[in-house]
């Protein structure tokens, strides 16, 4: 499929999707709302670490830090203007904290993007407490819900645009060199230390995007509920599920889990996390090649093909 | 005379408390066509990795065409026109050889530091290593030898001055690396590249290059006309004696 | 001059723990490259054991230490056998390794904290303990934070001397040097690697056991953890246990007087800012050869 094909069919399918707040009921309009927000950040968390096999648990401290973004700033500006403010936000403390330790090993690199959802929030609730004297906040003047709807709707489809014309170009291609051989791909000439970054920050643009959009929908924001580590969870779990390469695979593997999340996890917190997290160890350690989920799903159609033309060139003069 | 392609003046490269390349100076002229060789662990492999960026010596200069380049992380130097290739070739396994060797094109090929036309793109490269009709075959999929090919198509790629070879010709058929000789000669003589060739395969190296260099426990050694290195006396003991170890 | 003791003496406790945990990831990490995330949460098990057994069964906590290593070890090797080996033997690289035990890990954080949550609900819990105070030279503590750091120190301590001086310690040492040199000379990875895992987990165990002693405990109490005794193996160079050991401490130590001068609320920010620093001057680490 072309880019321009993709692109197309994601724009006539969120057109679609926008008559929602009309068509369905209010329950189905939530879970479509959780939907659409996992799509999107699974997406353009794929759009990274798929690529470049760095795995960032960061996805809960960036959505955090786009839900106080709206906290802080919904009084005084309009929500248009908070959702991509918390979007750049993230993106700003992702280029920081990547210029910091991007360089490392990605096993590293993973472990302290986990740490980065406790570092923020402390520093949230040390500065709520601190000077403004409070430790949650209640959001008055918030949009209703097909605006809401309508933002994260065009923010996933954002996401999947995004994630698709980067693929298509030589800034995505840069990704996957660094996902397939950093060191090779730097003596071929890429930068990655600013590639990496910057594919960072961009992804983390859209799930800070994310979080300002959603945080209208809890009244009270306040660290603790905002802060969870469950979101980036489930974003990873989606991605290995879908894979990471692709965009149809996370977009299915979204509603599937979003479905699951919204029908069982009322009812058996505990029980599902735990379900969710056995299938995780699973999932990574039997399927063909582990982190086949990973690898491109073209691989299995390029295997298949280069193991018939292997047998043509093996019977040619050369070789 | 020729221009300094390249420069390496007393580099050292310490690892912890080992040595792995001492004070080593090499100078190479535009155009030339230079082999290094030496027994295992003399650091030839290693030195490949200061001249290319990808390890900073612990102490000397790296001058890549008159720009001081030490320190600098291997894209500069991939900038500046040096290409290597590894000594067990890294393709990206899951391209196409033709995606394979489009990679350095996009990248440090972009600044066309060598603007030959068999250079201009990936089909011209595939077409000069005679890799043509593997070019939508995943890299993977490519049998070993084709691959050390690939191997050199993505150093082309990026349109360098210098290509640096490691050990392309080991594990090939006499025949394979007479043929992968012959292909050095030509990356020279009609590509118009320097060429240093780190090589087990002594021989086809010495009646291929211009001069060798021959490295021994980190230390530079010989570096002289191939004749003239083969009856070296330090050179003689420092393969002889490296066997009887053995 | 009482006060900064206390000060130091503080960082040195929370320092010991962290040393001990820190330990424990850096055996899993240097030998086998599994990056075990889920770390952590066995702290917090061994925590809730010792709880237990001192409400429960009215256990001294001191003498249930080393039931709760014991018990961890053993809950180890399950894990290594359930969750990690078939990584170690199936993947082409160590780079995959690295991401595929770090994947699965995160799975068992999630299982474990939940299972946890799922038993004993997300209150916190304690139990006093030996919190009469103490006072040594003009510093007041309370005694169970005395013998934390005794205890940590012991451990982390004991097993220095065991990767020294014995057999086996040697053999892992030279594991984590060269693998392939160690396998030619006989080392049974088969053996060594569980045994290894298992013990790095009663260390988390015994961590979390002397937690229990002087703070509350909760499900989610051991996840900070595990990114701190990263923190703390990248600042004594990875490999090296006495780095960290002392890096644990001067991590500790670190973060008391930073904590004082700023707030408790920011210890995460500090950690990551020393490490932060600290890799920019020393990229290898502060102890590494």
């Amino acid at each position: 499929m072309t880019l321009r094909n993709a692109v197309v069919m994601t724009l006539a399918a969120g057109i679609v999707l926008a008559a929602a707040p009309w068509a369905l009921s209010a329950f189905a309009l939530s879970l479509l709302l959780t939907c659409l927000m996992y799509a999107g950040l699974t997406v353009s968390w794929a759009m990274f670490s798929g690529a470049t096999n760095y795995l960032s648990l960061a996805t809960a401290a960036f959505f955090g830090i786009g839900a106080y973004v709206t906290a802080w700033g919904l009084a005084t500006l309009p929500y248009a203007v908070v959702v991509p403010l918390g979007g750049l936000a993230a993106a700003a403390f992702a280029a920081l904290i990547g210029a910091a330790i991007l360089h490392l090993r990605g096993a590293y690199f993973a472990v302290l993007t986990f740490g980065l959802g406790e570092l923020v929030r402390h520093a949230i609730t040390y500065s709520e407490k601190s000077y403004a004297h409070t430790v949650g906040r209640v959001l008055t003047d918030v949009p209703e819900a097909p605006t809401v709807y309508l933002t994260v709707l065009f923010l996933a489809a954002a996401a999947i645009v995004t994630c698709l014309a980067v693929r298509a170009s030589r800034f995505g291609l840069a990704l996957a060199g660094i996902g397939a051989d950093e060191e090779r791909a730097q003596t071929l000439g890429v930068n990655t230390r600013r590639t990496k970054i910057a594919g960072f920050a961009l992804s983390a643009f859209f799930a800070g995007a994310l979080g300002a959009a959603m945080a209208v929908r809890w009244t009270y924001i306040e660290p603790n509920s905002v802060f969870n580590p469950f979101i980036g969870f489930q974003t990873v779990l989606i991605a290995m599920v879908g894979g990471a390469h692709t965009v149809i695979g996370p977009l299915a593997s979204s509603i599937v889990f979003s479905l699951l999340t919204e029908f069982l996890r009322l009812q058996f917190p505990y029980l599902f996390l735990i379900l969710l997290g056995l299938l995780l160890i699973v999932l990574v350690l039997y399927l063909p090649g582990g982190i086949a989920s990973l690898w491109p799903i073209a691989r299995a159609r390029i295997g298949a093909l280069g193991a018939r033309l292997a047998k043509l060139e093996s019977g040619g003069a050369r070789g | 005379m020729a221009d300094l392609a390249l420069a390496a003046r007393g580099v050292t490269v310490r690892f912890g408390g080992l040595v792995a390349v001492d004070d080593v100076e090499l100078e190479v002229r535009s155009g030339e066509l230079v082999g290094v060789i030496g027994p295992n662990g003399a650091g030839k492999t290693t030195l490949f990795h200061a001249l290319s960026g990808v390890l900073e010596p612990s102490s000397g200069r790296l001058i890549i065409g008159g720009a001081d380049l030490t320190g600098k992380p291997p894209h500069v130097f991939a900038a500046h026109g040096v290409a290597r290739t590894f000594q067990t070739p890294r393709v990206f396994r899951d391209m196409t050889a033709e995606q394979n060797v489009r990679f350095g094109l996009e990248f440090a090929g972009r600044r066309r530091a060598n603007g030959h036309d068999a250079l201009g793109s990936a089909a011209s490269i595939l077409e000069f290593l005679g890799l043509a009709d593997s070019a939508e075959i995943p890299a993977g999929g490519l049998t070993p030898a084709r691959q050390r090919l690939l191997e050199i198509g993505m150093a082309l790629g990026a349109r360098p001055r210098i290509l640096l070879l490691d050990e392309v010709a080991a594990g090939l058929t006499e025949a394979e690396v007479d043929a992968t000789a012959q292909l050095i000669r030509r990356v020279r003589d009609e590509l118009g590249l320097t060429v240093i060739w780190i090589e087990h395969a002594v021989r086809a190296l010495m009646d291929c290059v211009e001069r060798v260099a021959v490295l021994h426990q980190g230390r530079k050694i010989a570096d002289d006309l191939p004749q003239l290195v083969a009856r070296d006396p330090a050179v003689v003991e420092a393969y002889l004696g490296v066997e009887e170890a053995a | 001059m009482g006060f900064w003791l206390e000060l130091v003496a503080s960082g040195l406790i929370t320092g010991g723990i962290y040393a001990v945990v820190a330990i424990g990831l850096n055996l899993q990490y240097g030998l086998m490259r599994i990056m075990n995330i889920s770390h952590g949460e066995f702290l917090m098990l061994g925590a809730y054991f010792t709880w237990l057994a001192h409400t429960v069964l009215k256990v001294n906590p001191l003498v249930f230490l080393p039931v709760v290593a014991v018990a961890l070890f053993l809950i180890g090797l399950g894990v290594y056998r359930l969750c990690f080996r078939r990584i170690s033997r199936t993947s082409p690289s160590v780079e995959i390794i690295e991401a595929r035990s770090l994947l699965v890990s995160f799975g068992l954080m999630f299982l474990v904290q939940n299972a946890a949550y799922l038993a004993w609900g997300a209150d916190l819990r304690g139990y006093s303990f030996l919190d009469e105070p103490v006072e040594i030279a003009g510093a007041r503590f309370t005694a169970n934070r005395l013998v934390v750091l005794g205890f940590a120190v012991a451990a982390s301590l004991a097993l220095l001397a065991v990767l020294r001086f014995t057999l086996v310690g040697k053999a892992v040492r030279a594991m984590m040097q060269s693998p392939t040199g160690a396998q030619l000379v006989g080392i049974d990875t088969a053996v060594l690697h569980p045994t290894v895992f298992g013990v790095g987990l009663a260390l988390a165990g015994v961590a979390g056991a002397l937690l229990s002693m002087v703070y509350e405990i909760s499900p989610a109490m051991g996840e900070p953890y595990t990114v701190t005794a990263l923190i703390v193996i990248t600042l004594g160079g990875l490999g090296s246990t006495l780095g960290a050991l002392l890096g644990g401490f001067l991590l500790g130590v670190v973060e008391a007087f930073g904590m004082h001068f700023t707030s408790p609320s920011l210890k995460m920010l500090l950690s990551y800012g020393v490490f932060i620093l600290v890799l920019l001057a020393r990229p290898k680490g502060l102890f590494a050869r």
